[in-house]
Formats: structure tokens, C-alpha cells, sequence
């Protein structure tokens, strides 16, 4: 999730950078395009108006007036990056002329050609190419006059544009680039406010609202649409945690007068204390399974365990086993057990109950004479216990409907036991943020459950327990 | 014995009174909070079971009253609310005992004779030895012995003999067991309690006459 938000505001911020680069680029275009072709157009007007001169000059005086005026011209140049030259025509034969790279002999009547030639002599960079704009037009019936500038300035002018519109491409890819990432930082914020309280209701703490800024933005908008419906799921989980509250409850309280009153008639018919013993029996069941929901909803109902102090597992482990030895050892049943010192926040009394509850169904289930195996390794992050007894296992297809309430197995449902020992097991190991799972021992049941040292948001896949 | 007892449930209060009395107990009640810390200041009683839940002034406020006003008198608070924190809170408030309701009328009897054995002054002082019968319990010593002949306990099974002596005569519940001996709140799924019990009694009672007793629907109890 968090990687996740993590590239979208990378997106965000490289979209908004680069509709900046681009927006730019095409403005840097746009500009360019129209003071080049305003400058040449410029350039053509002037180079139009002195051809028409020259047209002029042969005209009155023909070839050889034109010749003259041109290296008049050439030998005292007004502008020293005009460009003339008079050749023959078809041949290309030079006649007079300062263009030091013809083009070829022209094909129709006149034309425009661009090309680069050398710079003027007086030039300070003698060396380099300038752009040129040359006009060709046939004069008489045997002649080519090419009239041309040298766009020095334009393409000085040219040149500083584009540098400057790259300056600008660059400035404006920065500042795209911060700008977006400005927005991505605060839009992920602002959905990181929503997107952790998310995260914290779904680990179970119901509690937790969005902040809201009181802006009444879009944001704060879904913030107070997303807390009015955390406040509807916990009503209506109060209500249901109540309802089976007060069932548990209410139960109870007839259950235990009617306990009462049949122990009153027990004392008072002993004749008929016997038929009376298995209903007290029944009472008792019946009071033990409502005691166990009752325990079952509350630690469901409680935040998570984060809270609870620092405690090591071991000697939990080793009263539960001093607790079940003696019935253990009635059955003739071994407790084995590896143990090493391992710490997790939790609730001692909880914990003792989840061993309690791992310990009974073991030794419950398991055949007379074998070895009921309890271990407990401390791993990074947290402890690894483990219950395996050699009975006869739980099919894989049953292995998750054992947590449910009230499930039993097929073959165990004469026995004692209320069907909730697991569904509390379970909730204890979801308070305390950890994973439970059932393994095949080969043969029997492995009970695998793994506890966080602190159980905390988001505590991924430790290894090894992947239910 | 004189006992207040502070419930607003009708029910409820109903069930205790008819049983109480039927122990020879003596028993005023109080509806509400109010009344009953005027009755319980102004009367004297030997106990107090008072509910936590109460309308006017709840009960963790009447007993902190009643200590703050230096009134010692033994008090068993009753409460749908089981959880430890509830719990450590009502000891702190003053409670010698707590019970979550709805509890089997055994149950609140065993704690009411066990908070009234604890308020007794005993002659003695702290007793460094525990006497039921012939049976002997050195607490300094840490040793247990049966008309002179030694027996060997278990650190746990010596906790469990101190217990039920110093509960002697007195019915004692497997939930007060759990809680005073294995100091963990939880449900036991099975007889676990019963199997350490009887574990006890062949060692303290061998081939001597019987000390430990099985009180049907209830605990045990150790008498001579």
C-alpha cells in the first residue's frame, strides 16, 4: 500500500514536471519559429530590394553596367555582409562575385536558396560558416544574378533565443519537477493520513478517526465521508459484540439459578441425587460454554496487545506444563518440552489461557502412552511456539473450521469440550498481532503459533509461518 | 453474621438474601449507592458485598468512602466486568475480594468466609506454622509433615496445602485455587484443578484418615 502511494506520487510529480518541460518546449518552439521567419522575411525584403536595383541597373546599361556596379560594390562594400555574384548562364561560368560556394546553375525563371557561406573578411570569427540567404534570378538570356546576405545578426539573434529557450526548458524542468513533487508530497500526505488510519482499523482499532483540517477540500471531504462510516461499522459492531454480550450474560444468570436449584433439590431429594447430577453436569457445560463466548468476545472487542508490558514467554510456558503434568502423567501421556527465554508484549493471563487451550486439546487428543512435544524459540522479532502431539491430526480440509465457534470435528463431538478453545486461541494470537497454524506432525496435530515482540501495523510474513 | 449487601438488581439480590439466610446469615440490602454507604457508615457490619454497578453513586466510589472515612469492614465487589484491569482496580479502591457475576451462590459463600477468615485477628501474630489436625505446615521451613513423618511437596503443591490451610474448615473454590495458588485468570477447560487436588490428598493423607474433602458443586475443603 505504502509502496504503492510511494510511485504514485513519483507519477504524480513526473507528470506535472514534464507537462511543465513540454508546455516550455512548445512555447521555446513556438517563439523561435516566429522570430526566424519574421528576421528572414525581413532579409528577403531588403535582398528583394536591391536585386530589383540591380534588375534596374541592367535594364538601362545591360551586362556590362552590371558587371561594373558589382565590383564597384565589391571593392567598397556599404555592407560587408552583402553577397553578389554574376555568372553565365547555363554554364555556371563566374563573372564577377564575393559567394565563395555556388549552387548550381538555377533551373527555372528565379529562386530562394539558404545556404551556409564563409563569413565577410572583416569578420572576427573569419573562420566559421554563416548562414546565408541567397536570391537567383535569370537576367537577359544568358545570365545569373545572385543576390544574397549573410544573416549574421539574425542568426546571432537566432542563436541567443535558443540558448535562452534551453535555459528556460531547464529552469522549467526543475521547477516542474519541485513543483510536482511538492504536490505529490502533500496529496500523499494528506492520503497517508487517510491510508494509515485504514491501515490501524483494519489491524482492529476501531477507534481511529481521520484527522480533519476543516478545509472542506476534497480530501477533507472523503476524510469525513470515511469517518462517518467507520462511526456506522463500529455501531453496528457494538451492537452485535453487545447482542452476543448480553446473550452470554443473560444466559448465565438463569443458567446459574437453575444450577442452584437443582443443587437445592440434590441436598434436599438425595434420593434422587443421582438422576439430578448429570442436568448440574449439563448446567455446568452449558455455563463454561457461555463463559468461554464471554471471553471470546472480550478479548476481540480489545485493542491490540502493543500496549500491554514486555513479558517473557518461558515461565508461562513452564506453569501451563507444571499445571496439565499430573493429568498428563494420569494418562500416561510424556510432556516434552524445549524451551528458551523469549519476550513479546502480551497479557499474561491471555497467553496462559492460549497455552492452557493448546495444551488441553493435545493431551486430550493424544493416545495414551506417546509424547506431547512443547517448544518455545525466540526468533528475530519474536517467539515461535510450538504444540505437537502424535494423536490423530485434523484433515487438511479441516484445519480452518476448527477456529470457527462451536466447530468440532465428526469424531470428536461426544466428547467434552465446548467447540470455542480454538476460536479463543486464535483470538488471542490476533490480539497479540501474530499468525497461527495447524501442521501435520506425522502423525498428529502441530499447532504452530508465531508472536511479534511488539505487536505493531503491519508485521508482514515472519518466516516460516505461512497460513 | 451481619451482611449489607448493595445491588440494585432485585433478582440478583433476591437470590443472595434467600441463600444467605438460609446460612443464618443476617442481611440488610441497599438499592443504590446512597443508602448503602449511610447504612454501611452508620451500621456495623461484619461484610459488605457490594455490586459495582450502581445507580447514584457506583461502587467503587462508596468503597473509597468508606476507606477514605477509615471503615475497614471486609467487602467483596460484584461485577459483570471481569477483565484484570477491572479487577486491580477494585482491589485498589479497597476491595478484599471480586467476583464477576453471575456466580454460583458457592462461590460468593467460599469468598465471604475467606475475607472474613483474613479480617479475623489472629492470636499470634503472622503463625510461622500451620496446624489442621495432625498435619503440620512449617512456613519458614518450608516443610510438611503428617503426625511427625515427613512429607515431600512439590513448591506448587506446597503453595496449594498453605492455601487450603490457611483456609482450613472453609469451603475454597477451584477459581479461588487458580487465582491464590496459579495466579493466572483464565478458564480451566478441564478437571486440571482436581487431578493437583487429589495428588495432595494421597500425599498428605496416605493410609491416615481423611483431611481434604470434595464439597459437591462447590471446591474443597480441609478439615480435621
Amino acid at each position: 500500500m505504502r509502496g504503492r502511494l510511494h510511485s504514485t506520487s513519483v507519477r504524480l510529480a513526473a507528470v506535472v514536471g514534464l507537462s511543465f518541460l513540454l508546455g516550455f518546449a512548445l512555447l521555446g518552439g513556438l517563439v523561435y519559429f516566429t522570430v526566424s521567419s519574421l528576421l528572414y522575411a525581413d532579409a528577403r525584403e531588403v535582398i528583394r530590394v536591391d536585386a530589383g536595383g540591380l534588375m534596374d541597373l541592367y535594364e538601362d546599361g545591360g551586362e556590362r553596367a552590371l558587371a561594373a556596379e558589382l565590383r564597384q560594390r565589391l571593392a567598397q562594400p556599404a555592407d560587408p555582409d552583402a553577397l553578389y555574384a554574376l555568372r553565365r548562364w547555363p554554364t555556371g561560368q563566374a563573372l564577377v562575385g564575393n559567394i565563395a560556394t555556388l549552387p548550381r546553375p538555377l533551373h527555372g525563371r528565379s529562386d530562394w536558396r539558404r545556404m551556409r557561406q564563409l563569413a565577410a573578411d572583416n569578420d572576427d570569427d573569419a573562420d566559421a560558416d554563416v548562414p546565408s540567404l541567397l536570391l537567383r534570378q535569370r537576367v537577359g538570356a544568358n545570365l545569373e544574378l545572385i543576390t544574397g546576405l549573410r544573416l549574421r545578426s539574425e542568426s546571432g539573434f537566432l542563436a541567443l533565443a535558443i540558448r535562452t529557450i534551453w535555459i528556460a526548458l531547464v529552469l522549467a524542468a526543475v521547477l516542474g519537477l519541485l513543483l510536482g513533487g511538492l504536490i505529490a508530497r502533500w496529496v500523499s500526505q494528506r492520503l497517508r493520513l487517510i491510508e494509515d488510519t485504514v491501515a490501524r482499523v483494519g489491524e482492529g482499532d476501531i477507534d481511529r478517526r481521520v484527522g480533519s483540517d476543516g478545509s472542506g477540500d476534497a480530501f477533507d471531504l472523503l476524510a469525513l465521508r470515511f469517518n462517518r462510516m467507520l462511526d456506522r461499522i463500529q455501531a453496528l459492531l457494538s451492537g452485535v459484540r453487545e447482542a452476543t454480550d448480553h446473550i452470554a450474560h443473560d444466559l448465565r444468570t438463569p443458567l446459574t439459578r437453575l444450577r442452584t436449584r437443582l443443587e437445592m433439590l440434590r441436598a434436599d431429594a438425595p434420593a434422587s441425587a443421582a438422576a439430578l447430577e448429570p442436568a448440574i453436569a449439563e448446567v455446568d457445560q452449558l455455563l463454561q460454554s457461555s463463559q468461554a463466548l464471554l471471553r471470546l468476545a472480550r478479548v476481540e472487542a480489545q485493542p491490540p496487545a502493543s500496549d500491554d508490558p514486555l513479558r517473557d514467554l518461558a515461565p508461562l510456558v513452564r506453569d501451563a506444563l507444571e499445571l496439565y503434568e499430573p493429568i498428563a502423567a494420569e494418562r500416561g501421556i510424556g510432556l516434552g518440552a524445549q524451551l528458551e527465554s523469549a519476550q513479546v508484549h502480551g497479557d499474561a493471563d491471555q497467553l496462559f489461557q492460549l497455552l492452557i487451550n493448546l495444551l488441553d486439546n493435545a493431551v486430550k487428543y493424544s493416545p495414551p502412552d506417546r509424547e506431547v512435544m512443547l517448544s518455545l524459540v525466540a526468533e528475530s522479532g519474536g517467539a515461535r511456539l510450538e504444540v505437537a502431539d502424535q494423536g490423530s491430526g485434523i484433515p487438511l480440509e479441516d484445519r480452518e473450521r476448527v477456529f470457527d465457534r462451536f466447530h468440532r470435528l465428526e469424531k470428536h463431538r461426544g466428547s467434552p469440550g465446548t467447540g470455542l478453545g480454538l476460536s479463543l486461541v486464535r483470538a488471542i494470537v490476533l490480539r497479540h498481532r501474530g499468525q497461527i497454524r495447524l501442521a501435520d506432525n506425522h502423525p498428529g496435530l502441530r499447532v504452530v503459533v508465531w508472536l511479534p515482540r511488539t505487536p505493531a501495523i503491519s508485521t508482514g510474513d515472519p518466516a516460516g509461518v505461512d497460513s | 453474621m451481619r451482611v449489607l449487601l448493595i445491588e440494585d438488581d432485585a433478582q440478583t439480590a433476591a437470590f443472595i438474601g434467600k441463600a444467605m439466610k438460609e446460612d443464618g446469615h443476617a442481611l440488610d440490602r441497599a438499592d443504590n449507592g446512597k443508602d448503602g454507604l449511610f447504612l454501611a457508615s452508620t451500621e456495623s457490619y461484619d461484610v459488605l458485598i457490594i455490586d459495582r454497578m450502581l445507580p447514584g453513586l457506583d461502587g467503587l466510589t462508596v468503597l473509597r468512602t468508606l476507606r477514605g472515612a477509615g471503615n475497614s469492614t471486609p467487602a467483596i465487589l460484584l461485577t459483570a466486568l471481569a477483565d484484570v484491569e477491572h479487577r486491580v482496580e477494585g482491589l485498589r479502591a479497597g476491595a478484599d475480594d471480586y467476583l464477576a457475576k453471575p456466580f454460583a451462590y458457592a462461590e460468593l459463600s467460599a469468598r465471604v468466609d475467606s475475607v472474613l477468615r483474613r479480617a479475623l485477628p489472629s492470636g499470634d501474630g503472622s503463625p510461622t506454622v500451620l496446624k489442621v489436625a495432625d498435619l503440620e505446615l512449617d512456613l519458614l521451613a518450608r516443610r510438611a509433615s503428617r503426625a511427625g513423618r515427613r512429607i515431600e511437596l512439590q513448591p506448587r503443591e506446597f503453595r496449594l496445602l498453605e492455601y487450603l490451610m490457611r483456609q482450613a474448615g472453609q469451603v475454597v473454590t477451584r477459581t479461588m485455587l487458580l487465582e491464590a495458588v496459579w495466579d493466572y485468570h483464565f478458564d480451566p477447560q478441564t478437571n486440571v484443578i482436581d487431578v493437583h487436588i487429589s495428588r495432595l490428598r494421597q500425599k498428605i493423607e496416605g493410609e491416615g484418615a481423611p483431611l481434604l474433602q470434595t464439597v459437591r458443586g462447590a471446591g474443597y475443603r480441609l478439615a480435621g
